[in-house]
Parts: C-alpha cells; structure tokens; sequence
C-alpha cells in the first residue's frame, strides 16, 4: 500500500513505508543490480545456456527465477521468451518478459476478490477462470472467532500468497505469520481497482518503481496534488483509493495508458499534465 | 503467386485474451487466442497435466469433422511442446480462428460446409505457437511448420512447397510437417500416393525451411536432383517475431 | 464450464457513483462512443470492427442452391453468430449462451427482418436455384457493445461483399468465377445500424452509450434502438429492466439517430477508400469491362 499526494492521513496512514518495502524485496527474491550482470540478447526458447554464462557461488545454491528449467544434470534451459538477467550476486538468473496469466508463488501480494465464504476460511479468486485460493478466517490482524472480518461475496482483499504449488490451489493471508500484524495487508474498501499487464504490475512493485521501473505517473500524480493511495498487486490488479471519484479515473488512466502505451518518462509527463488539466 | 510474399505476424492482438497473436503467409490468415493456465472442466481434468484443448474455426460455414481432425492433430502437438507437467488439473485453451484462405480465381467455392484441410495446418501451428509465446506459456521448445507437395510436371517430378490452390488440386501427394526447435520431427501428415525416395526429398525440403537459421532465399519451387532451397527461412522469422515481442515489452529497461 | 468472469462490489459501487458525477472509468462523455475503426480484408465481405477493446470479425458468403418449398421466390440470407471461447473461456461452442441469443435476435431483426437485402433478387431459378447469403460474425474480443459492433460489421461486410456473376441463357444458368467476370454487389436497400443504450440509477435516469464490459455489469436496463440514417427505426429491444419514462426514451432516439448518420457517413466513406484502393490503375475496371457482354 502507497500513499501518494498533499494528504496523509486516512484509514491506511499508520502502515511504515519501510515494511511496505520489504514486502516487494521479499517476494521478487530476484532483484535487478545496477552493476555486473551479463544481457545477452534475447532468445527463444532453445538450446542449453552455455556454463560461462551460469553464476556459480561456492557457497549459495544456484536459483533459478521464472522462464527457467533444469534438466539433469547440469542443462539450464529457457521455456518463455523474454530478456536473460544474470545477478552473479545473488547467483541467481531468469527471464524478463511480460504478459500471461498470473500463476500465484509464495509472498507475491495479490489482490482478490472474495468468491463465498466457508466453514473457515474464504474462496478468493485471484484472475478469472481460474481455481479459488483459500483465506482462512482467522489470517488477519488480532482476529478470533468473534473478531474476525465479515467479507461479502466481492468484497476486496489484499493478501499475500502463502502456499503455492502446481499441485494444490494457493493459500494466502492477511496477516505476518511471524509478527502477527496486518502490514497494510487486508480488506480493501471503497475505490476502484484496474488490469494491468503482469509486468507492469511487477514494475510497480520494484523497491524503486521510478528508477528501475521507469513508472514516474504516481509520483507525479501526487507532485500535482492529487490525493490516493494504491495497493498494487501481482496478479496485474492495481486498487486505487481517494474521496475523489475524479481523482481514482485518473490514477487509473494514466496507469492504464502508461502500460498499454509503453510510455517512456517523458511521455508520462505530458500525460499526467494532460490528465490533470482535464480533471480541473 | 502468394507464396513469395513473406510470413507476417502480429502479437498480443487480443486484449482481453491472456495471449493471442495473429499470422498470415501464402494467402492463410489466421487469429490466435490462448487462455491459460485456467480451470479445467471435471471431464477434462487429469491429475498430472495441464489439458491442451484446440479450437479450430472456420471463417464461413460450420465446422464438421475436418476441423475436428485438424484439432486433434494440432492438440498432440501442442501438448508435446508445452510443459504440461507445469500445470496439473489446468487447462490452456487455444482457439484458433481462420480468418482467410487462398482464393481461387478459377473455381466458385462451396461455403456453407467449410472444408479446411491440409495445407492449412502450418498456419494454424504456427499461429498457435506465437499465441502460446504471447501468453508466455512455458514450452519445451518451439516449433516451425511447411507444407509441400510433389507434382507431376513436364514428365519430371517436383517438390514444391507451399503450393498454391491450383498446385494443390493437380498434385500427387502432400505432405505437411513440422519441427520443434531442436530439429526433432513433431508433426507428419501424408495425403495421396508416394514413395519413400519422394517422401525423404520432401523432407528434405521441409527441413531446409524449419530448421535453418539464416538468410534464406525465396525461391517456390525446385527439382529433385537439382539444389534444394526453397521457401522462407522459418525458424529466423520466428526469432525475429520474438526478438520484436521481448523489445517491446521490456522497453522500459 | 469455467464461471463467468464478474466484477468486484468494489468495482460495481465505483462505477455507478462515477456515472452519477458524470464521470466514466475511460474519461468519455456519456453519450460518446470509444474509438470506432473499420477494416476490409483482402477479400470481399470481409470486415474487422475495433470499438475499444471489443473486436469483431464478419465474413459474408455466398453459394447456389435450392430455395425453401414455402418460399420459391426469395434466396436464403442467414447470420450465423457463435461465440467460441476466444471472446471469453466462460462460452462453449455448441452451448448458446443468453448474451449469443440475444445478439442473434438483435442482428436479426434489425438486418434481415427489416429488409436491408432484398432476398427476390437473389433468385435465379425460381423454386429451383436461388443464392444462399451467409453472414458469419465472429466475436474476436469482448469488451462491452457487442451488438453495435457486430451490427455495424454485418452491414459494412454485406456492402462490401461481392457475389459471382450470373447469366441465363436458353433456361441454362452459368456462374462466373471471379476469373471470367468481375463478381457484383448485392442488391442493398438500408444500411440499419445498431444504437445502444445502458441505464442507471434507482429511476433509470443515467442513460450511457456504448457501454463497457465493466459498465454493461452493473447497468439497470438497457435498450437497443436500430434505425437508419433516414430516421427509420426497425427495431426497438428495451428487454425487461427497469422502467424508463417514455420522454427519455424518446431522447435517447434522438440521440441514436445523430449516432446511426455519423456511423453511415464513416461506413461510406471507408467504402470508398477501399473500392479506391482495390482500383489502382484502373486495370480491374478494364478488364470487367471486356467481358460485360
């Protein structure tokens, strides 16, 4: 959850910018650095990679990242097409590339809406067509039997994934397992929330979305003066919350033309002064 | 006639699919969508894979069981490519959508029974691979697609690939093939009377145009004995399709 | 069947409190419509419709055959409108579903029923041979509107289609493929174009045109108003909802009939361009011209 604009207050206020940020750090596992890994060009999916191009660490294991697989014994093979990024750092490597559908893995924040509730627990669709994720009742914040959040079928949550496996439907949460807080983590009320692509909403999600994502339109948004919040999650859905009805169709907009046109900084600039003199 | 004209293919057309792409080549137009990895119908479900279905529709007309035919031969190919495994109980949907075939100035067509065959086969996998890479669906590799048939001609035999409607009606035999990425032969079908030594030149041929990457060099037609080249190189249309999809898509790095 | 996509409470509350300020989800106006684009294929009777994210592909085609005993004297003209998964995984083939239904109706009625092709002249024999005009519509992409779009493919198609031509001599009927002789237009008598509109608010006071996927969700009613650009009205399908006084109704055509004359005036000149297109050079016109007789 983000806040952007003059105002910052409103129901969300008291959630630190700082655990916001190691939520994203967490659930990427794989972050860009600026320095030292290889871009080669991009490829489809082919032949083997060859060895110089696999980090190695004495001590840290090799960790593959989406558009990867392995096959034994030493054979790294691409299966999407998309950019190759190397972090010798971290060895780690996978592929950069955008579109699909979201298939959910453990820590991404998704936001969900909430299909039926059961005995114990909620059905939450993360993308259409596809299989309900589960949300026990009792993973949020301080919630017992008696205390725990009543959510209508559409109703909004924001969550993060806890299970995921190709062979079961995800779980998600509300809550920290660790320290029992919500972290800005739960229903989502009032607003609006908007499609984006996967990619975009991963570039969002980046520690520094306007360095390393090359997304400005938020901060700009709220330079103008324009009060929201957003709750960005994985699964390309986007909340936008604000008392203007006015200010979320702009938010939204300029997201949604930012991603669909492939807008660059500069564009993205004269979008937001357009939008802004067409909302006054 | 159209078979000199170069592939031409155009990704992520669709907006709301979760990948779609749209290919045309030698007078074949097809639409791609690809939704997946969804929820599998009860009867679909399998326990250890993801169930490929294929849709095949005609432009005009109903389908019957032509279309039918083409989607199971399609269905089995596509299923060997993507990883399957991935997506246990899954789904991944392709439809595809034939929006234009080869027009035959010299005959009036019957419409209201759409009969697609053969020689559209190419097309339809080719369309539903780029569909499958626009909606970043993990595959083992990719594939690469041609048609050919062997005409009498002046008392001598001859390969040609991609044929064109006429071509079509007065050969001997076709042939449709494909190959994954890794040269390995997916997809033979067979229509009308060969014989082996035809059947390798057709390989052959259909191999040149799938499996090469380079400059190749249009040319529609050839003779058995003399230098095999013919068609368009393939696999390098593929690369370059995709080298376009990963620019345009990460164009913020 | 996988169930349909819905949106959220989130969403469906956002939208409708949007449109009471006047506001929608793209910026438009109420009464606007999303860009609206026109393509011909490379064939005749082939039209690609773009409105926003819906897409819409029509083919026409056309075959000889034997007429209806009942009718001996009229050709056969059939809209065929089958959703197939690529609008959306909730739609099986050979499953119709409400939103097919009623879009077959719709196109139906409003360019069949209403005589936009004149069916006698289709016939070459009569009882015996007659031509069979068949409209596929195929629902490439489904974002709202489905019915403007198609209806606006289905005319733009069958006015660009061309069918063989045809001669009688001595009681034996000759058909010329498209080698022989130049193929000829249909004989079109209206172009009908499809207007809808979505209502909101306890009243039904909020009327929109050319509602999204989103907005058709959560809209109270809505009515669809056919007419040409003359002003004459085929069809209205105001299909149960909530009630709507009849001053706004009357409103609302106005409206659509400014909208169905600028959709003709696009339709014609897009014709235009494409007939222009085709003639380059002239050689086509002189080639016809050699065999017209």
């Amino acid at each position: 959850m983000a806040k952007f604009g003059p105002k910052r207050q409103g129901p969300r206020s008291d959630i630190p910018a700082k655990l916001g940020r190691t939520h994203r750090q967490e659930h990427l596992n794989l972050t860009t650095t600026h320095n030292g890994h290889h871009r080669p060009p991009p490829r489809p999916p082919r032949r083997p990679y060859p060895p110089s191009l696999i980090p190695t660490h004495p001590k840290h294991p090799l960790r593959l990242g989406p558009g990867l697989r392995h096959v034994p014994p030493s054979s790294i093979l691409p299966t999407v097409a998309g950019q190759l990024i190397v972090n010798p750092h971290k060895t780690s490597m996978w592929i950069e590339s955008n579109g699909g559908r979201y298939t959910p893995s453990p820590s991404d924040l998704v936001i969900g809406r909430v299909l039926r509730s059961a005995a114990d627990l909620y059905y939450v669709s993360l993308s259409p067509y596809t299989p309900p994720a589960s949300l026990p009742h009792l993973a949020f914040e301080s919630a017992t039997k008696k205390t725990r959040p009543q959510l209508a079928p559409g109703a909004l949550v924001y969550a993060r994934v806890s299970l995921a496996n190709r062979h079961m439907d995800p779980e998600l949460e509300c809550v920290s397992p660790s320290t029992g807080k919500a972290d800005g983590l739960g229903p989502l009320t009032g607003g609006m929330v908007f499609d984006v692509s996967p990619g975009f909403a991963r570039r969002l999600l980046l520690a520094r979305s306007r360095d390393e994502g090359g997304v400005e339109v938020l901060e700009l948004l709220g330079a103008e003066g324009v009060a929201f919040e957003t709750a960005v999650g994985r699964n390309g859905r986007v909340w936008v919350g604000s008392e203007s009805v006015k200010a979320v169709v702009v938010v939204g907009r300029a997201l949604k033309e930012t991603d669909e046109g492939r807008l660059g900084g500069e564009e993205q600039r004269r979008l937001v002064k357009r939008l802004v003199r067409e909302m006054r | 006639m159209s078979a000199t004209t170069a592939p031409e293919a155009a990704l992520s057309v669709l907006p709301r699919a979760d990948g779609s792409a749209k290919y045309s080549y030698a007078g074949y137009t097809v639409t791609a969508s690809v939704n997946g990895p969804i929820e599998a119908q009860r009867k679909d479900e399998h326990a250890q894979e993801a169930y490929v279905d294929v849709i095949v529709r005609p432009a005009a007309g109903v389908g019957g069981t032509r279309e039918r035919h083409l989607e199971s031969l399609l269905q089995s190919s596509l299923s060997q490519l993507i990883l399957v495994k991935n997506f246990p109980r899954m789904l991944i949907q392709v439809v595809l959508q034939v929006e234009a075939v080869p027009d035959n100035d010299y005959e009036n067509t019957k419409l209201v029974q759409a009969s697609l065959n053969f020689p559209i086969i190419p097309a339809l996998l080719q369309t539903a691979v780029l569909g499958l890479l626009s909606a970043v669906v993990p595959m083992r590799a990719t594939a690469t697609s041609t048609v050919a048939a062997v005409v009498f001609q002046d008392g001598a035999k001859r390969v040609v690939v991609d044929p064109s409607p006429k071509e079509l009606a007065a050969a001997r035999s076709v042939h449709v093939l494909a190959f994954t990425s890794h040269d390995e032969l997916i997809l033979a079908e067979s229509e009308g009377d060969f014989s082996v030594k035809e059947w390798d030149d057709v390989y052959d041929a259909a191999a040149k145009i799938c499996c090469q990457s380079g400059a190749g060099n249009a040319d529609t037609a050839m003779d058995l004995d003399g230098p095999v080249n013919a068609g368009p190189d393939m696999r390098q249309f593929l690369n370059s399709t995709l080298e376009a999809k990963v620019a345009a898509d990460l164009y913020w790095k | 069947m996988p169930r349909e996509a819905e949106p959220s409470l989130n969403e469906k509350q956002f939208v409708l409190q949007a449109l009471k300020e006047d506001v929608r989800l793209d910026g438009r106006d109420l009464d606007q419509y999303r860009p609206l684009e026109l393509t011909f294929g490379d064939q005749h009777g082939v039209a690609e419709v773009t409105l926003g994210k819906t897409k819409v592909l029509v083919k026409t085609s056309a075959e000889v055959t034997v007429p209806y005993p009942d009718r001996p004297l009229d050709g056969i003209f059939t809209i065929a409108t089958e959703l197939s998964p690529m609008t959306a995984p909730s739609f099986e083939v050979n499953r119709p579903t409400e939103t097919e239904v009623l879009l077959a109706r719709l196109l139906e009625k409003t360019v069949r029923r209403s005589g936009a092709l004149d069916t006698e002249s289709l016939c070459l024999v009569a009882g015996q041979k007659v031509w069979s005009v068949r409209v596929d519509v195929h629902v490439l992409s489904h974002d709202g509107n489905l019915t403007d779009a198609a209806c606006f493919a289905v005319v733009a198609s069958l006015r660009h289609f061309r069918k063989p031509d045809t001669s009688m001599e001595g009681g034996v009927l000759t058909v010329y493929t498209p080698a022989e002789r130049e193929p000829v237009p249909l004989s079109w008598l209206h172009s009908p174009f499809c207007i809808s509109w979505s209502f909101y608010g306890d009243m039904g006071e909020i009327a929109v045109l050319d509602a999204t996927w989103v907005e058709e969700q959560v809209r109270v009613g809505s009515c669809t108003i056919s007419l040409n650009r003359h002003g004459e009205i085929c069809q209205i399908a105001k299909l149960g909802g909530t009630p709507v006084e009849a001053v706004a109704l009357l409103q609302c055509t106005s409206v659509a009939l400014a909208k169905a004359k600028e959709l003709s005036g696009l339709l014609d000149t897009k014709l235009a361009e494409d007939a222009k297109r085709r003639d380059k050079g002239g050689l086509l016109a002189e080639l016809s011209a050699e065999n017209d007789r």
